[in-house]
């Protein structure tokens, strides 16, 4: 449960961001630069000598060490984190925990005296003890995780594994919990109030590109096949995971995401095979269709779980400033992930409006009995829309990799924002997916102005759910059918 | 069952929106639009209490629109109805049939997995044990329920669906679907029983005795609305007709009067001159941007009845 | 070789976990299985009831009859909140809103600004002192073997099974009545059961909040033996029981019942055996690695579950109606 800690380490006090906005609002208003450390951001950096206070430095590492049994923390172990001319001791709290604040980026080794752990709660596994953390800009509470045992395993760091009976373990560090916790985004270099807000509408326009390639393959399942696919999460991280893997390989980054894509859409053409089409011949209902979707999003999920395990996995990227656009400074696959979205997008639409599968795909969305009976090969189509969907997920998944995290669950923590998505578009709208995305990402990170960051998430499903119950046909669907 | 002579239902001369002598509904200026089209644009039209009036038209006509507005299972954008003289504009769907107006549906809506039965039951009102916190306690509801059991099985009878009555609904076949529709529906006792094509699907065997049930509908002090396609039917058992094309009402009058009004044949048949009206039955009625399940079930249905 | 697990694994029958998993699928009966809503959020409920359960007698110091009282009111209103306005839309619409409704549940509890109320990401803890200090059984130890309780454990699970037996006669005795016979025609058409003078949204209110509830107490029950923790209400809890209603029949009564028996006793048999498995050197899995494979096999068994036996263990394959 690691991602309690974190989202306890975070001070971002409403209140605080409260006094900022207004702050930053005055400041706006007379046109004069407003101290950055009223807002929290970029903290004065100290020298490495200092203890640096977790709560105003601008990167940190979140040290937590438990028992594997009962995930009780240990408290009063001694850990030393290293780095960069940079050395300190810390000793762990009641809870296990130690925030650890960072002078500046870079990678850090974290060691813990397994001497002061005591016998009762046993050892750490062979091979956790040291480890090495990379940390990049502002990225905060990179988690560094140790689960002591009494039976001395081989396993390494947390593990994802239901404990007991509660089973629903969410996992730290991921965007699951909406905590966004250690994601390197488009960050500030701290220039008062519309610094922080182009920082966030960078972010939230980034963020809405990759979001707006998995909702798209989501919207046309749906309008082809009615289908409300709970299993899509599962084709993002999937895409992720492919590239990691071909990382492993020693592929070049580009390999990677077009060899990532391609096992993406040929991961969606086996789905539909092997599990939609029979289902389809079945006649099975769109209820079961439903169950059956999460039930496999389920096992797939652990199915990565158990070949990837549940650490964040990190694909090689480089952490320097590429693009700087006043306040805002973003990475190389920052920008590149966002023109690949766009011309990937457009391609899309290409397809859809121009070319015959486009068109019969739209015609099987709006009637599949008509779309049929008119000569269209419908299951020709579905399958075209699950490859299609399967590629873009993927795509979608390396690069939210790149741009955030990757984890076993990088997809699934995502899943309700890409339903958020398709549904503000209008159920069944490819082009209506692409603007929901938009629109829920900028709001959910301007969201973060007034909210505490750990509730952007929770704000995004409120938008869904408001949506739903005003405007069910979404911002671009029609009020009523004829008929 | 004779015919209700023209002269005893109207109170006017026989032209759209004709006043009627005793009315069951009156209904003003209801309009309903979808998008850009509209489907149902009736300026002033009254039903003839105790009698069957049938309500035809070509595909699209806005009929079953129009059905769906004064039962309450849609919302006009204008127009306000009575029946009985109390006004019953925009009251729901539930309600509508509380007031002793009751309807079928054009894809008959029996609940194929309960009973016949229970189908039946379910159509009984003033049931105490459909109270949730009563329900728990079954004195408080077992002699109502004893008394409309007793009801129930005495239409199964008259609907020759007794030796069915413990067979889930789903085993019946179309047209036996029909009936219990309509037997369930007379489960409340209603004033006014509404039809959505009764005859659709239903096979030949069965058609006479349907027709024979509207007809004692009528003996037994009901009113009957119901909308077909089937000019033989119109003809056999109508005692009036109102004709919708374009969602407004274009003409009016007794069966044989308004079947041979060349007007109305040119605004019923449009592009289909050479079509004898006797022919249409049967035919389905395929709106524009209709769900395809629901077209699905159509075809299904009307397969199924075709064994 | 050591064959407790076996034991233990049986013990899983009378868990108050089962117990609150099988309260919680009854209430997803309730509303799935008999009325035919959709709802994905019964995990919401779940922590609705939990909290309000916790919060009663940690933090305002009311008696247990409070609490209860409290987890009820808390499920009642969630569901009033989530039916006033979805009620009336397409039933895949309900079920998008109460997953979001739930998921918004779990991270407003989370918030740091909570802790005092909600106890934070880290939840609440102690809650069944109230529950236990009122436990009638003297102290001692109770049972066979491995299977041995104290009194306390003893008394959690008599509360906890005498709770899903009421719960189970009171929706047997409602499902057979006619309101029963109201709610079964909704799930198949509701146009249809509205034609005949049903109010068809009050009636699905009903259904919805006495489910609710119905979760709301198998919240309270379910952090009687664990302290509360809110990522303990994820969507996979949802699904969970889901697999254990559909395992049992969805539109039985006694099904979550058996469903969730049988759920527990394979997962831990299953647990059991891999690390049996792994310990011995026989399955090449590293521990970590044991973990997921309940998850894949829960997965697996709802997915081919809903295919290939729709009415569960339970069920009569004609009362199925969503499998068309």
């Amino acid at each position: 449960m690691t991602a309690n800690g974190y989202a306890q380490l975070r001070k971002r006090p409403r209140v605080a961001a409260l006094v900022g906005v207004l702050v930053g609002l005055l400041a706006a208003l007379s046109a004069s630069a407003l101290p950055a450390t009223a807002l929290g951001v970029d903290a004065p950096r100290t020298s490495a000598a200092d203890v640096i206070d977790p709560d105003t430095a601008a990167e940190t590492i979140a040290v937590w060490i438990r028992q594997t049994s009962d995930k009780a923390g240990i408290p009063d172990v001694a850990v030393t984190v290293e780095g960069d001319g940079f050395s300190q001791d810390f000793t762990t709290d009641k809870d296990g925990r130690v925030a650890v604040g960072l002078p500046g980026p870079g990678t850090y080794t974290v060691t813990v005296d397994e001497g002061t752990i005591p016998e009762s709660a046993g050892k750490l596994p062979d091979g956790s003890n040291p480890r090495e953390v990379r940390v990049v800009q502002t990225n905060k509470n990179v988690p560094a995780n140790f689960l002591a045992s009494t039976t001395a395993g081989t396993g390494t760091g947390s593990t994802p594994a239901p404990s007991g009976s509660a089973g629903t373990e969410a996992p730290g560090g991921t965007t699951g919990d909406g905590t966004g916790a250690a994601v390197p985004q488009a960050t500030t270099s701290g220039t008062g109030f519309w610094g922080i807000v182009s920082a966030k509408l960078a972010t939230g326009v980034i963020f809405g590109l990759l979001l707006a390639l998995a909702a798209i393959g989501a919207s046309l399942i749906y309008g082809t096949t009615g289908l409300n696919n709970f299993a899509h999460g599962e084709l993002v991280t999937f895409g992720g995971l492919m590239a990691y893997v071909l990382a492993g390989f020693g592929a070049p980054g580009a390999v990677g995401i077009i060899g990532a894509v391609i096992l993406g859409g040929l991961f969606g053409f086996v789905q539909d095979s092997a599990i939609w089409r029979p289902l389809r011949r079945r006649r099975v209902g769109l209820i079961p269709l439903m169950i059956v979707s999460i039930g496999l999003a389920l096992a797939t999920r652990y199915i990565f779980v158990f070949f990837f395990g549940a650490d964040r996995l990190s694909l090689p990227n480089n952490p320097s400033p590429f693009l700087v656009l006043g306040a805002v400074s973003l990475r190389f696959t920052d920008v590149l992930g966002a023109v690949l979205s766009i011309i990937v997008l457009l391609a899309v639409a290409f397809v859809m409006l121009r070319t015959k599968l486009g068109k019969a795909a739209r015609a099987v969305a709006d009637n599949s009995a008509l779309a049929a009976a008119s000569g269209i090969d419908v299951d020709r189509v579905i399958r075209s829309v699950w490859i299609g969907a399967g590629a873009l997920a993927a795509l979608s998944g390396v690069l939210i990799a790149y741009y955030q995290a990757l984890r076993w669950d990088t997809g699934s923590a995502i899943l309700l924002l890409i339903f958020a998505a398709v549904t503000l578009g209008g159920l069944g709208s490819a082009f209506g997916a692409l603007v929901g995305s938009m629109v829920l990402s900028i709001f959910m990170n301007l969201s973060t102005l007034v909210l505490p960051e750990n509730l952007k998430y929770a704000a995004a499903l409120v938008v869904l759910i408001l949506i739903l119950l005003f405007r069910p046909q979404g911002i671009l669907g029609k009020r009523e059918r004829v008929g | 069952m004779p015919k209700t002579p023209t002269a005893d239902l109207v109170a006017g001369p026989v032209a759209p929106g004709v006043p009627k002598r005793n009315p069951i509904i009156v209904a003003d200026g209801v309009s309903r639009r979808f998008g850009g089209l509209t489907a149902v644009d009736v300026a002033h039209v009254e039903i003839p209490a105790n009698a069957i009036t049938a309500l035809i038209g070509p595909n699209g006509a806005g009929k079953t629109t129009f059905f769906n507005l004064l039962t309450g299972f849609d919302q006009p954008n204008t127009g306000t109805w009575t029946f009985q003289g109390r006004d019953l504009a925009r009251v729901s769907a539930y309600r509508v049939a509380r007031r002793g107006m009751v309807r079928t549906f054009q894809l008959t809506k029996s609940l194929g997995l309960m009973t016949v039965m229970d189908n039946m039951l379910l159509g009984a009102t003033q049931q105490p044990g459909e109270n949730m916190l009563r329900a728990l306690f079954r004195p408080l509801w077992r002699s109502r329920e004893d008394e409309i059991r007793v009801r129930a099985q005495s239409l199964l009878e008259r609907f020759k669906l007794d030796t069915k009555a413990e067979d889930y609904a789903a085993s019946l076949s179309g047209g036996q679907r029909k009936l219990l529709e309509m037997a369930r529906a007379l489960m409340s006792e209603p004033q006014l029983v509404m039809l959505d094509e009764p005859m659709a699907g239903v096979n030949p065997a069965l058609t006479q005795s349907l027709l024979g049930h509207i007809l004692d509908l009528k003996e037994q002090g009901m009113t009957v609305l119901f909308v077909e396609h089937d000019m033989h039917v119109v003809r056999e058992i109508a005692d009036w007709v109102i004709v919708m094309a374009e969602g407004k009402v274009v003409a009016e009058g007794a069966p044989d009067t308004v079947m041979s009004d060349p007007a109305v044949i040119d605004a019923y048949l449009g592009a289909h001159h050479e079509t004898d009206l006797g022919t249409l039955s049967g035919q389905l009625e395929v709106a524009k941007g209709m769900e395809s399940d629901v077209v699905r079930s159509d075809i299904e249905e009307a397969a199924k009845d075709a064994h | 070789m050591n064959l407790n697990f076996i034991w233990l694994a049986l013990g899983e029958a009378i868990s108050p976990t089962t117990a609150a998993y099988a309260l919680a699928t009854i209430g997803l009966v309730v509303h799935f299985g008999f009325t035919g809503l959709l709802n994905f959020g019964q995990a919401g409920f779940m922590a609705v009831g939990g909290y309000a359960f916790a919060i009663t007698t940690l933090k305002l110091g009311l008696p247990l009859p409070f609490a209860f009282l409290a987890a009820i009111l808390a499920s009642a209103a969630f569901a009033l909140v989530l039916g006033i306005p979805t009620l009336r839309l397409r039933s895949d619409y309900l079920a998008i809103v109460t997953i979001a409704a739930a998921e918004i549940i779990r991270l407003s509890v989370k918030t740091p600004e909570l802790t005092d109320i909600t106890g934070g990401a880290t939840g609440l803890n102690g809650a069944a002192a109230t529950f236990n200090a009122l436990n009638p059984i003297p102290d001692g130890r109770y049972g066979i073997g491995v299977l041995t309780y104290t009194a306390d454990q003893l008394w959690v699970r008599v509360l906890g099974w005498a709770l899903v037996l009421i719960a189970c006669l009171i929706v047997f005795l409602l499902i057979r009545s006619p309101w029963g016979r109201v709610i079964k025609g909704i799930r198949e058409d509701e146009d249809a059961v509205r034609s005949l003078g049903k109010n068809v949204f009050s009636y699905k209110m009903q259904a919805l909040v006495l489910g609710g509830v119905l979760g709301g107490l198998a919240g309270a029950l379910f952090i009687l033996p664990r302290s509360l923790q809110p990522d303990n209400y994820g969507t996979q809890l949802t699904f969970f029981l889901y697999t254990i209603m559909l395992l049992g029949g969805a539109t039985t009564v006694f099904g979550p019942l058996v469903g969730s028996m049988l759920f527990w006793v394979v997962l831990s048999l299953s647990d059991g055996l891999l690390s049996l498995g792994v310990r011995s050197g026989l399955l090449p899995l590293t521990s970590t690695q044991q973990g997921p494979i309940r998850f894949i096999i829960v997965g697996a068994a709802l997915a081919l579950l809903v295919v290939f036996r729709p009415q569960g263990l339970l069920g009569k394959k004609k009362e199925v109606f969503f499998s068309a």
